[in-house]
């Protein structure tokens, strides 16, 4: 059998590097230096082979990193049995909670037991604090794009940062949005930004959700597991804590109103119970202390929104929606839809009240427009990008396109407008006929696709019911901005569950663990 | 010129409804060829009127009744101050077209919308092509889709509804003025001219004919033309529904992709009544419109939308253009 292959990002005008993985055991050619700490030597981490690419918590000579390693003695303490006894436990509590996601695709229900690894993810302090700087500085200039599009002068476009037809014809570009003002010009109040680490140990951003970002529920929800199930763990260490969402989601919220309001009426909207992310509306309605309504708990009376209550109509001053755009106001948008708010739109053009994500966001989370996003930094904040994107081609640009069609089975194609990995092809994955098929789809519909180098994902040790394996993570922080962008500590880390796999969509399989940003005595 | 116009619509519920929500764009624009000295929208029953400007620049009027009601209505009146149109574009050649800058300003006008839905290969961009090919310069080029336009279709009251196919339009051979817009546009942009749809009034007791009226005061509907970008020259206007020019008794409320962009009443209301709506445009030369009719005084022409009661769901306001 080969080797495996590690997946660098390649540099967009240099050869292939090819690197094959390490030997493992390392022979002692390889030079290890004295004061190491050793891989333990028994249990469950014993035989841990990290690799291919960044390993979280192992040096690629098998030492343990600095940050992990009173959790690696702790986990190196237990055996099979004893993980397994504390999943189940978990598993139980989540099941009691109704903490659950949904498969759409399952024609054998649709609801499952939310899945968490036990094995935590830690990010040390020196570490978040530059995530932290980078992601700031991303949202930031999304912000400035957002406002700039919509509510400005377009002058990114005017000054040819980014091509004007490029950003109109996104799917996500809201023509309804044009001229809708926002406070503090604030127009993406939570971001889920993806990040991952490359071969090299380097975050890069892979994608940006703008719109209706899902997952802190279940950042919550897993530390509040594992502080039960694990509390031994915490013991030696500092984790910021996560609880506080629900308060800061909610003074981000507030200080949306319109008018800067007193004591703003702020509400959750959500489509309903049959939604994937309904857990997710009612926790966030729940931990914010704030009603959760559906479309049709609201009505607009003389431009002002209100929710109906058994004591009559109380205005509402900000909406945090999880409806997607198009289902907002039947007047115009579907007009068959029952999930939104008629006349809506007329309220938010008259600045009655606030709708938080803005509309349109999604022209920003095009994946052909996240291309641009390093340029758009430079533009709106004068400044470096903090965290690279993934190397990305535009497959609109014939010379791109041409050059990644050339060389398709070593890169990933993706739909523009796609979440949750739907229909991505991973080239090193594909076979013949999915390589044609992703051909002939960018062939067809260039605008609409990116192609970009096979990130090789970090890993972490992960259990299989019978020892600790790596498997790939990604990252998902989110990232909240009402007068001011902060940075929630950690946030979604997902695991794909086979060896190798880089799919980490909790649909399609995947895991989660907690994930720990430490305090800075542990540096 | 100088006209005085006024829009009203009347939408009649078989039961009461409530909730009823609607976007208005029946607000003539300002440009360089017309001012609006004065616009007032009033609403009965009456409610607070929200105005805005949307993505095209259109005025946006935002009414809604909350309360249960039988009958709403909606009455635009306007002023407005017309100058005849600049000289027809110059005689540049199809090639300009090409310019690739050119078709990256115009993408909006130059694919499909949601109501010109041509395609490439279909008998629309056929016809299109056999029509222009001897075609060397723009203004032949528009000329020749116009008058295929005017060959293809004849106008007929009540031939079509708002959902028709560009093909269905060819098949059927006749519509109204919105289905002439829509196929020259359908037309234009299959053979690469950016092309949009205008909504507005059209000072002329027959829309089929160019308007060298001698009338004080006419009774009619809003009226629908196109505008094709000419390389050099920007955006010439056309009617095709008379095949005439575009002058001073033409106003302008908006321009866009097609209807879906600046319908004249698009809304929602709830409850399970059949609508009726008449709607009548009076123009007439300054000070010439007579004052408001009390309601039943006259009989209004009628265009009339009707659909089957559909339990609470939101149901659909919208009126075709003629």
């Amino acid at each position: 059998m080969a080797p495996p292959r590690r997946m660098y990002p390649r540099a967009k005008t240099g050869a292939a590097r090819l690197v094959r993985a390490a030997p493992w055991p390392p022979s002692s050619s390889m030079g290890f230096v004295a004061d190491q700490t050793p891989a333990p030597d028994a249990g469950l981490l014993d035989g841990y082979r990290p690799g291919p690419g960044f390993d979280e918590a192992f040096e690629a000579d098998g030492s343990v990193r600095e940050a992990y390693r009173r959790i690696v003695e702790r986990f190196s303490q237990l055996d099979a049995g004893e993980l397994r006894r504390l999943e189940r436990l978990v598993a139980d509590e989540f099941r009691r909670q109704g903490i659950t996601f949904t498969v759409y695709s399952d024609e054998e229900g649709t609801e499952r037991i939310w899945p968490m690894d036990l094995f935590p993810r830690l990010i040390a302090a020196a570490e978040w604090d530059e995530l932290e700087r980078g992601l700031t500085q991303r949202v930031a200039a999304l912000n400035c794009f957002l406002e700039d599009l919509y509510a400005g002068e377009g002058a990114a476009i005017a000054d040819g940062v980014v091509p004007r037809w490029l950003v109109v014809s996104s799917g996500g570009f809201e023509r309804n949005a044009m001229g809708i003002q926002v406070p503090h010009g604030a127009r993406c109040n939570v971001a889920g930004i993806d990040v991952v680490r490359d071969g090299e140990g380097r975050y890069r951003v892979l994608e940006d959700n703008l719109r209706n970002p899902s997952g802190i529920s279940y950042v919550v929800e897993n530390r509040a597991a594992m502080a039960k199930a694990c509390s031994w763990l915490f013991y030696d260490h500092a984790a910021q804590p996560v609880e506080q969402y629900g308060r800061m989601l909610r003074s981000t919220l507030e200080s949306m109103a319109p008018g800067g309001a007193d004591s703003p009426h702020v509400v959750v909207l959500t489509p309903g119970i049959f939604n994937a992310a309904y857990f997710e509306h009612a926790f966030l309605a729940r931990s914010m202390g704030v009603e959760l309504v559906e479309g049709r708990d609201l009505v607009v009376d003389d431009g002002t929104v209100y929710v109906r209550t058994i004591e009559g109509l109380i205005a509402v001053d900000v909406i945090y929606r999880r409806v997607d755009d198009t289902f907002l106001d039947p007047v115009v948008f579907r007009p068959d839809s029952m999930l939104g708010v008629p006349g809506l739109l007329g309220a938010l053009r008259a600045g009655t009240v606030t709708v938080c994500n803005a509309l349109g966001n999604g022209a920003a989370d095009d994946k052909a427009v996240y291309a641009y996003v390093p340029d758009l930094i430079r533009y709106y904040l004068s400044d470096e990008p903090i965290i690279d994107n993934v190397p990305t081609y535009l497959m609109w640009d014939p010379d791109q396109r041409a050059e990644a069609l050339g060389r398709l089975d070593e890169l990933v194609a993706k739909p523009v407008g796609s979440s949750g990995g739907d229909g991505v092809m991973i080239g090193p994955h594909a076979d013949d006929e999915e390589l044609a098929a992703a051909r002939a789809a960018i062939e067809a519909d260039p605008r609409n696709w990116i192609t970009q180098e096979v990130v090789q994902l970090s890993s972490l040790p992960s259990f299989t019911q019978e020892r600790l394996e790596p498997r790939h993570v990604d990252l998902r922080p989110f990232v909240l901005t009402g007068e001011r962008t902060q940075v929630f500590p950690g946030g979604l880390t997902r695991v794909a569950m086979r060896r190798g796999s880089l799919i980490v969509n909790s649909s399609a399989g995947g895991g989660s663990k907690d994930t720990w940003v430490l305090a800075p005595e542990h540096q | 010129m100088k006209l005085d116009i006024r829009y009203r619509m009347h939408f009649r519920y078989s039961e009461p409804v409530r909730e009823s929500q609607n976007e208005v764009r029946v607000r003539p624009r300002d440009d360089e060829t017309q001012r609006v000295v004065s616009f007032r929208l009033t609403n009965e029953p009456p409610t607070k009127v929200l105005s805005a400007f949307d993505y095209w620049g259109t005025a946006v009027e935002q009414v809604g009744v909350r309360i249960a009601h039988t009958a709403l209505e909606l009455t635009a009146e306007t002023s407005v101050d017309t100058l005849p149109r600049p000289a027809p574009p110059p005689d540049t050649p199809v090639e300009a077209l090409a310019d690739p800058d050119f078709r990256a300003r115009h993408f909006e006008f130059l694919d499909p919308s949601p109501h010109v839905d041509w395609q490439t290969g279909d008998s629309v961009a056929a016809r299109a092509a056999a029509a222009t090919h001897s075609a060397r310069s723009v203004p032949d080029l528009l000329a020749a889709v116009v008058a295929e336009v005017r060959g293809a279709l004849r106008y007929e009251s009540g031939a079509t509804d708002i959902g028709v196919s560009l093909e269905e339009l060819l098949a059927g051979g006749a519509g109204v003025c919105q289905d002439f817009a829509h196929l020259a546009i359908g037309m234009l942009r299959s053979v690469g001219v950016p092309a949009r749809y205008v909504s507005g009034y059209l000072f002329a007791a027959d829309e089929t004919a160019a308007g060298d009226e001698t009338a004080e005061m006419v009774s009619v509907q809003t009226h629908a033309w196109i505008e094709a970008a000419v390389p050099g020259a920007g955006w010439c206007a056309f009617d095709p529904t008379n095949g005439g020019t575009v002058g001073e008794r033409h106003v302008v409320i908006g321009c866009a992709r097609d209807y879906g962009d600046v319908p004249p009443v698009r809304g929602v209301f709830m409850g399970g009544a059949t609508a009726e709506v008449e709607a009548e445009v009076v123009i007439g030369k300054r000070p010439a419109v007579e004052p408001a009719p009390s309601p039943g005084a006259r009989s209004w022409p009628r265009a009339v939308t009707q659909g089957p009661p559909l339990g609470s769901r939101p149901q659909q306001h919208q009126q075709q253009q003629q």
